[in-house]
């Protein structure tokens, strides 16, 4: 075993701590940057494998943010690996059948349920990253073959309703107990991910309009359902711009109160989507 | 004081080129800085090829570095940034190439002992070179203006001595 995997070994094991907080960003960070500097992320997994992560709710709560996290952020191949441990991803949530002992066990659940179902989308949709940051070519191949484009939407939609019963369960359960950091530092790269399919949607959804027309009834279950996530969005965005564990750390996406027009918009409607750094408040 | 002379005597010890050693220095755990002169000393040196990469691999260390040293990771940033404007095309090329550590900076945390949170500066910084890096149009730009200043300062480049 080299150096660097000795090192990551170290990582994982810190990042998956049994201490009630949220897993360090440094020890997240470098199963990161360890994915990109080797290209491969086998040694990730396998690290993590390896850990007696099963025994105690909070180790394997965090070892699922910290999974997260590394398919979000990591190399190409984190999505890949992840796609070859689907199975063991998915044994994770059968741990802790009840509640638990600390009262992680239905977070576990829905959180493993919640990769398991981002796994799956990326196995069938190839070319989205792990954020769904915007890439353009992406929206126009979609685009431009409506069957796929339709199905596309559909999952992606489907991916953020689940993002949006996961963090209602997450801010159901912070009220009730003074350790919250680690539950809301779930909330952190779910912020991230609902943002992007959010873009993506958004520009889909505008391409299709366009090429397909007004008054394709095709789409109009696509349009409802569109306004409807949009107020669900709306809201948890506005319930975390709450929290200062949050704000502090990733720029809440400040949205309109009206969801977007699909139908008439110009160019710096799609260009105010695709700079959210410049378009949320920087919090100094 | 005595913390610069520790560190003059790495410089030696470890070898460091004269390129890296304004480097470090620029990107030092010293409150103050990295001046403009010190950022324009390494910008001008990322034309000579033989001293790029040595370069790179300071500000590489320096941003991989831990909470402790914040200083470190910040300044490097500020310094990056700077390279990225005036020094040569190649420093875009590496930065892009390893846009992922600056990137894995934007949720930079480190609370110090009186209970501060110096990450702030950081994930800011990072933010801001990241979104940069990834808008062509804007870094082409934004080389545009600062080839211009450099022009009209008088133009210190590639091998003209002090």
């Amino acid at each position: 075993m080299s150096r660097q995997e000795a090192d990551l070994k170290v990582s994982i094991k810190k990042a998956c701590s049994t201490e009630e907080a949220a897993p360090k960003r440094k020890h997240v960070r470098a199963c990161i940057v360890f994915t990109w500097d080797h290209r491969s992320s086998k040694a990730f997994y396998n690290g993590l494998r390896l850990l007696p992560i099963q025994n105690d709710e909070i180790p394997l709560f965090k070892s699922l943010i910290t999974i997260h996290k590394v398919l979000q952020e990591g190399h190409p191949s984190a999505i890949k690996e992840g796609i070859k441990n689907r199975d063991w991803i998915q044994s994770l949530g059968h741990v802790f059948p009840g509640d638990g002992m600390k009262r992680y066990g239905r977070l576990i659940r829905e959180y493993d349920r919640y990769l398991i179902r981002k796994i799956d989308f990326h196995n069938s949709h190839k070319g989205f990253n792990g954020t769904f940051e915007y890439e353009e070519y992406v929206s126009l191949k979609t685009v431009s073959d409506p069957n796929e484009g339709y199905e596309a939407i559909m999952d992606l939609m489907v991916l953020q309703d689940s993002i949006n019963d996961l963090q209602r369960l997450l801010f159901a359960s912070v009220d009730s107990s003074s350790h919250s950091e680690l539950k809301i530092s779930a909330l952190v790269p779910l912020v991230a991910e609902s943002y992007g399919i959010f873009k993506f949607i958004t520009s889909m959804l505008r391409g299709m309009c366009h090429s397909l027309g007004h008054e394709d009834e095709a789409l109009q279950p696509l349009i409802e359902r569109f306004i409807s996530q949009y107020s669900d969005l709306y809201d948890f965005y506005a319930e975390c711009s709450y929290v200062k564990y949050l704000t502090s750390l990733v720029n809440i996406p400040k949205l309109p109160l009206e969801a977007p027009d699909l139908f008439n918009w110009d160019e710096t409607d799609e260009l105010k989507l695709r700079l959210p750094v410049e378009e949320a408040p920087l919090q100094v | 004081m005595s913390k610069s002379f520790v560190r003059t005597i790495k410089n030696v010890a470890n070898g460091y080129t004269s390129a890296q050693v304004m480097v470090r220095n620029a990107t030092s755990n010293e409150p103050h800085g990295p001046t403009i002169a010190q950022m324009a000393d390494v910008a001008n040196h990322t034309y000579e090829s033989a001293e790029f990469l040595p370069i790179m691999d300071i500000i590489d260390k320096r941003m991989n570095d831990k909470g402790k040293n914040w200083r470190h990771v910040a300044k490097s940033l500020t310094l990056l940034d700077y390279l990225v404007r005036y020094g040569s095309n190649n420093v875009v090329i590496w930065s892009k190439d390893n846009l992922y550590v600056i990137k894995t900076l934007r949720e930079f945390q480190h609370v110090d002992d009186s209970g501060t949170d110096q990450g702030v500066l950081i994930r800011v910084k990072a933010k801001e070179l990241t979104a940069l890096l990834q808008d062509e149009e804007r870094l082409r730009q934004e080389r545009e203006i600062a080839r211009e200043k450099r022009g009209r300062r008088g133009g210190r480049r590639r091998g003209d001595d002090d």
